[in-house]
């Protein structure tokens, strides 16, 4: 099993999905979690701070998660980290996309606390290959 | 003639047809109804944002009981067991029937505690009502609006009017999956798709 001491970084334009989230990867035994609004701030913090994953929206305002996906994997600090995607942009383009860009997983809101973990499972699983 | 020149000729065109076809008043009404339909869309956003908050907050303040609750029982049973085991000596038989006594004297304030907060998360969903009926009345604008800008569009637009596909990525949330080929409506279908593509 990964890390519990592994730093997230919740990036999400609503307060209360970054609050789920959060809460969810509590439950999971990650405490170590920070937060930001957008694509922009989320950014500054990864090349300011030390983070071993990112959980990111899509839709948001100044920068897209799809932008941010784009710009860690494009930075050569960065360009490791597990990226999971969580979002309600759910046309086949987005997922393709995505996983074109480099995303590390794919999930579709509405989600459940089960498909968050079995996703970031399969995600720690990919990692220690 | 300037492209500028052209377009304000075409507005003052189009602008004087509507009024001599009566469609300024349906327009006028268009235009009078979206304000409101801001207002009502910025009330349910703020009532649901509210719920979400007040269920989370709850959440916050139960969990820690409950967890505290949990520890508590674990840690009780522990010296039962032993007890059982007959590893534990008179004395320590006594303090452990008073903190199991103190325990179970706990127990109903740590569970009212809970329920009040139980109580509160079941309260936060009165919004539900509220919104649903805001969302009818914005429903059957829409509606209303869709139909008299219809008329208008209908008039002025030419026969071979091209459906134009949307390509574009940021979409929001599905809101109506029936019929559509070109979105996923669970996990599972995008677990398939990526599969199917190697990802």
């Amino acid at each position: 099993m990964a890390d519990k001491n592994l730093r997230f970084l919740v990036v999400d334009d609503f307060s209360t999905m970054r609050r789920i989230v959060r809460n969810l990867l509590k439950e999971l035994g990650f405490t170590n979690v920070d937060e930001a609004e957008d694509g922009q701030v989320a950014l500054h913090k990864l090349k300011t701070q030390h983070f071993d994953f990112i959980v990111s929206d899509w839709n948001m305002p100044n920068m897209t998660g799809i932008e941010l996906l784009r710009a860690v994997r494009a930075d050569a600090q960065l360009k490791h980290l597990p990226f999971l995607m969580i979002t309600a942009e759910a046309k086949r383009e987005n997922i393709i996309e995505a996983a074109t860009a480099g995303a590390s997983g794919y999930i579709v809101k509405p989600f459940t606390a089960a498909t968050l973990e079995e996703k970031m499972n399969k995600i720690f699983q990919n990692l220690n290959k | 003639m300037g492209m500028y020149a052209q377009i304000g000729q075409m507005t003052r065109k189009l602008h004087d047809t509507l009024r001599e076809l009566g469609y300024d008043k349906s327009l006028e009404r268009v235009a009078d109804a979206i304000p409101d339909a801001k207002d009502r869309l910025g009330y349910i956003a703020t009532l649901t944002a509210n719920a979400a908050e007040r269920v989370l907050n709850a959440t916050d303040i139960a969990k820690p009981i409950q967890d505290d609750l949990q520890a508590r029982a674990d840690q009780l049973n522990q010296r039962w067991e032993l007890l059982y085991a007959n590893k534990l000596s008179t004395e320590e038989f006594k303090t452990l029937a008073q903190d199991t006594r103190a325990y179970l004297a706990l127990v109903p304030k740590q569970t009212d505690a809970t329920s009040n907060q139980l109580l509160e998360i079941v309260m936060a969903q009165d919004f539900q009502d509220l919104t649903g009926q805001v969302i009818k009345k914005v429903m059957e604008m829409v509606k209303t609006l869709e139909s008299e800008l219809l008329t208008v569009l209908i008039e002025y637009l030419p026969a071979e009017r091209k459906l134009e596909l949307n390509t574009e990525l940021l979409n929001g949330p599905v809101v109506n999956p029936d019929g559509r080929t070109d979105v996923v409506t669970n996990q599972q279908q995008v677990d398939d798709l990526l599969d199917s593509l190697g990802f």
